[in-house]
């Protein structure tokens, strides 16, 4: 068992991955509420394995909000070292094993998951939650992409971190002060708040993400334009408003297909000193380490 | 929705939604709430506990509330759509590369950019033909410069050199400051985009920072002459729909309830940078013509049209930033204007003179000592005649334009005589163009004597039926809510009809020499009196002359003079004029057939004489 962990997160690095655990399957089935835990996807599962790969580059915190989202596609490198993992343990281990797609239950409507790849990975001890809305931070690599793989192979369960690296100290320093942490202070939603006990670790999160969703989610506005349209209540004479840029530029997304539904600001992440400043968060610094 | 299912078919009905929906939509991960770090740690209790803070799926919500999975679905998303707002994205345009989100200093979209119907009906005056404007842009003429552009350039680049000399310099830097705050203030005074805001002030800093900071605003300045009262004030503001309007406190009541003193608008806070500036397209100035043969007319002006003409303008008078230019003419009238418009083209300092007069105008020259001077022949003429150019330094003028009105040769000669080393020129401009026709430094006296030179850079201009006809990027687009005044002054090809007589020489100098409506036909033969009127200037009795048509049963018209006597003693008869005239070897059919004698003309604030306001006594 342990061998093949071992081979399993040999190739997981060799592949670009920063970090790589195995979530308790027990867990998992027990915190995920029904129609989403492991099981109900894939019966025979007998191991949860999440991956972690870097998000941003260090330039591209440096962009302007509207451009983050388009800067990284490294989501996309998390599903394919997934994808090929999934394929490496049947050839290698004869276990069947699937790569656990990342998209929205087609059932629940938008913002439901088929799967909570943060709880995976945060069972696996790769990501705590964090304040800003519980994404997910790691002490050394900071903000990842995550990835799940389920297989029939059974695998030894990581433990979850046994610390929080959030919030870091100058974030607590920063509470103390004005009550906020920078990524409460500078939501442009104000979907954050929450509060720190006197040890400096996380009392209350909040998070509003109705609000987070209607700012940097754009999956509704569709029908919502066209409602609008239909009432003639769109912000200009009849249906000039579904021409203006910001539906113009919908209309492209859904007749290119670009999938880039996200308009993640990341203004949480950019103020976050985990996120930006962790020690390996840096990729520049990764690559000296190496 | 759930499942290819209806409504119907759910069982949902509008009760229920209205029922549960906010339930749902609480209960669903719309609003989470965690305490502590329980999964982590792996605390069952806390997260059965918590399960519901952190939010559940529809499953465990249906349980909790009786009702399907099917039917909290479709609540819930029901729910999420009738609350989510499109156009929020907005928001993170202006995040990111530096700038940090603030909820004090958000301006919210669409407070950014709305107009009230007044202004929409003002920006609607400024009627631009596609194919000109391509031109104009295309040549260099029109640009992005708008006054607050200036102003922050200057402030950056020259943030200590003199942008105003009153009885204090203010620099550059300290006007910026000034204006962002009298800018704000105006801002919390209800003033936005694009809305009027009428100023009647002396040439003093107060002035010149209501204008830039009502500029700043996006908004448009509509100047009142200094002289007007309540019925010209009633009539302008209305017309001009001015928000508001600023005045000393002394002409506060004539405003009625929109008045405000300049000292009631400040702000001891600035401006804040999100409220973004105009651009060059947008309107700034709406200006009543001083026109001397009809009601006035609202002119408005884009930062296209009058900046164009002051920076194409700047190399031709050879101005630069080391200048200080003095403005003899008030600022409430375009020829004051200009000389801003000239000095923030070219970063040159403003030396300011509250008010004309001889004496405070020759003291000023002396002691601020400005190289260039924006002034009218009266002006001129009221210098000399009491004697101050020999009294006075004047020494320090490298160039002097002389405009307002028809400049007698020998003024322009003798002045220049006054001035050596210093440029006197002449320009002709209306409030419907500003500079259109200008002499140069360096062109031959005789040319600044005589003409007004020829046309500034990007005006085209042409005479038709001896009347002159201009266009070109200076152009104003047209009166303000007066299309039977624009049916008129515009021919069906795009030019303006100024209604001045002009004449063009071999060199392309043109001269002024009369208004067309000032035209008299005597039994069908038409004149221009206006050299008639030269001649009467010089005759040694009359100090003013002014010829007009009276009606006559036989001939149509007949010439009837005015005069104004430099001794109210003495008399004058219409035999003496006519003889004069006579020996002066003038046309029988010019000769005037009746005179009358006034105390003083009516003038315009520019020192034109008001021939519509003339009336023939009773005979």
């Amino acid at each position: 068992m342990q061998e093949a962990k071992q081979a399993i997160f040999e190739y997981c690095k060799k592949r670009g991955a920063l970090a790589a655990g195995i979530a308790s399957l027990e867990a998992c089935e027990r915190i995920a509420p029904p129609g989403h835990r492991p099981s109900d996807l894939f019966p025979r599962v007998k191991s949860v394995i999440a991956i972690g790969v870097g998000g941003q580059t260090q330039g591209a915190w440096q962009l302007p909000a509207k451009a983050m989202a388009y800067s990284g596609s490294t989501e996309v490198r998390a599903y394919k070292l997934a994808y090929g993992l999934a394929f490496f343990i049947e050839q290698k281990f004869g276990a069947a094993s699937v790569y656990v797609p990342p998209d929205l239950d087609p059932e629940g409507g938008p913002r439901v998951p088929l799967q909570s790849l943060k709880l995976h990975a945060e069972l696996a001890g790769i990501g705590a939650r964090s304040l800003a809305g519980d994404i997910l931070l790691h002490p050394e690599y900071g903000f990842m992409y995550y990835a799940s793989v389920f297989t029939e192979l059974e695998l030894e369960a990581d433990a979850p971190m046994a610390d929080n690296p959030c919030p870091a100290p100058s974030c607590v320093s920063m509470y103390r002060q004005i009550g906020r942490t920078p990524c409460m202070k500078f939501c442009p939603a104000q979907c954050l708040s929450g509060e720190i006990d006197d040890k400096g670790k996380q009392k209350l999160m909040r998070y509003d993400m109705a609000a987070c969703a209607e700012l940097t989610q754009e999956y509704e506005a569709v029908p919502k334009i066209l409602a609008e349209a239909v009432k003639d209540e769109v912000r200009s004479h009849g249906a000039e408003g579904l021409l203006d840029p910001d539906r113009k530029m919908l209309w492209y997304k859904v007749s290119a297909g670009s999938g880039a539904w996200f308009a993640q600001c990341f203004e949480c992440m950019r103020v976050c000193p985990i996120a930006t400043k962790a020690p390996q968060a840096d990729p520049i610094l990764r690559m000296k380490k190496d | 929705m759930a499942r290819g299912l209806s409504r119907e078919q759910l069982g949902v009905t509008d009760a229920m939604l209205a029922t549960f929906g906010e339930a749902v939509f609480r209960m669903s991960h719309n609003l989470q709430l965690r305490e502590g770090d329980p999964i982590r740690r792996l605390d069952w209790a806390e997260i059965e506990r918590q399960r519901e803070a952190m939010g559940l799926a529809d499953g465990q919500i249906a349980e909790r509330l009786g009702l399907t999975r099917e039917q909290v679905m479709f609540i819930r998303n029901s729910e999420e759509s009738r609350r989510f707002r499109t156009g929020q994205t907005a928001y993170l345009l202006d995040l990111g590369g530096g700038r940090r989100y603030r909820p004090e200093r958000v301006v919210r979209l669409e407070d950014r950019f709305s107009y009230s119907e007044n202004a929409l009906r003002l920006r609607a005056a400024l009627r631009f033909d596609a194919e000109a404007a391509r031109r104009y842009v295309e040549r260099g003429w029109w640009g992005d410069d708008t006054l607050p552009k200036w102003l922050s350039s200057h402030s950056r680049t020259r943030p200590d050199a003199p942008a105003l000399i009153a009885s204090q310099v203010i620099s550059w830097r300290e006007l910026e400051e000034r204006v962002l705050r009298f800018a704000e203030g105006l801002r919390r005074a209800g003033v936005a985009r694009g809305e009027v805001v009428a100023v009647q002030l002396p040439n003093t800093p107060e002035f010149i920072i209501a204008f830039l900071a009502i500029c700043r605003l996006g908004a448009v300045m509509c100047t009142l002459h200094m002289p007007y009262r309540g019925a010209e004030i009633e009539a302008l503001t209305r017309h001009s729909r001015a928000k508001l309007g600023i005045c000393l406190p002394s002409a506060k009541n004539l405003f009625n309830d929109i008045g405000r003193t300049f000292a009631e608008i400040d702000c001891s806070e600035p401006l804040s940078k999100d409220v973004p500036g105009p651009v060059a397209a947008d309107p700034f100035l709406l200006l009543y013509t001083s026109g001397t043969t009809a009601s006035p007319k609202g002119v408005p002006h884009s930062y296209h049209t009058m900046l164009s003409n002051a920076r194409l303008g700047v190399p031709e008078h050879r101005l630069g930033a080391a200048d200080r230019i003095l403005s003899a003419a008030p600022f409430t009238h375009l020829f004051g204007l200009y000389a801003l418009h000239c000095a923030w083209a070219c970063g040159a300092a403003s030396v300011l003179l509250p008010v004309f007069s001889p004496k405070d105008l020759s003291e000023t020259i002396q002691e601020q000592r400005p190289t260039a001077l924006w002034t009218a022949p009266a002006h001129i003429a009221a210098v000399r005649a009491q004697g101050l150019f020999d009294k006075h330094d004047w020494s320090s003028l490298k160039l002097a334009i002389m405009s307002g009105s028809a400049c007698p040769p020998q003024l322009v000669r003798e002045f220049s005589e006054r001035l050596k080393g210093c440029a006197v020129t002449q320009l002709w401009g209306m409030t419907e163009t500003q500079g259109a026709l200008y002499t140069r430094p360096g062109d031959a006296l005789e040319v600044h004597c005589s003409s007004a030179g020829r046309p500034s850079p990007g005006t085209e201009v042409r005479i038709v039926d001896g009347e002159l006809q201009v266009r070109g990027c200076l152009l104003f687009p047209g009166f303000f809510d007066n299309d039977p005044a624009n049916a008129a002054a515009f021919t069906a090809d795009g030019w303006y009809r100024t209604g001045d007589l002009a004449a063009v020489d071999a060199a392309g100098n043109y001269s002024i020499t009369g208004r067309v409506k000032d035209i008299i036909n005597r039994g069908g033969i038409k004149f221009n009196p206006r050299d008639v009127e030269d001649l009467l200037d010089s005759h040694p009795k009359i100090l003013q002359s002014a010829i007009v048509p009276m009606p006559d049963p036989i001939l149509g018209e007949k010439a009837c003079v005015f005069v104004v006597l430099r001794n109210k003693e003495e008399e004058i008869s219409l035999d003496d004029v006519v003889a004069y005239l006579l020996s002066k070897n003038i046309a029988k059919n010019k000769l005037p057939e009746r005179l009358v004698v006034v105390a003083e003309m009516p003038l315009t604030p520019t020192r034109k004489i008001i021939k519509s306001r003339l009336r023939l006594p009773d005979s």
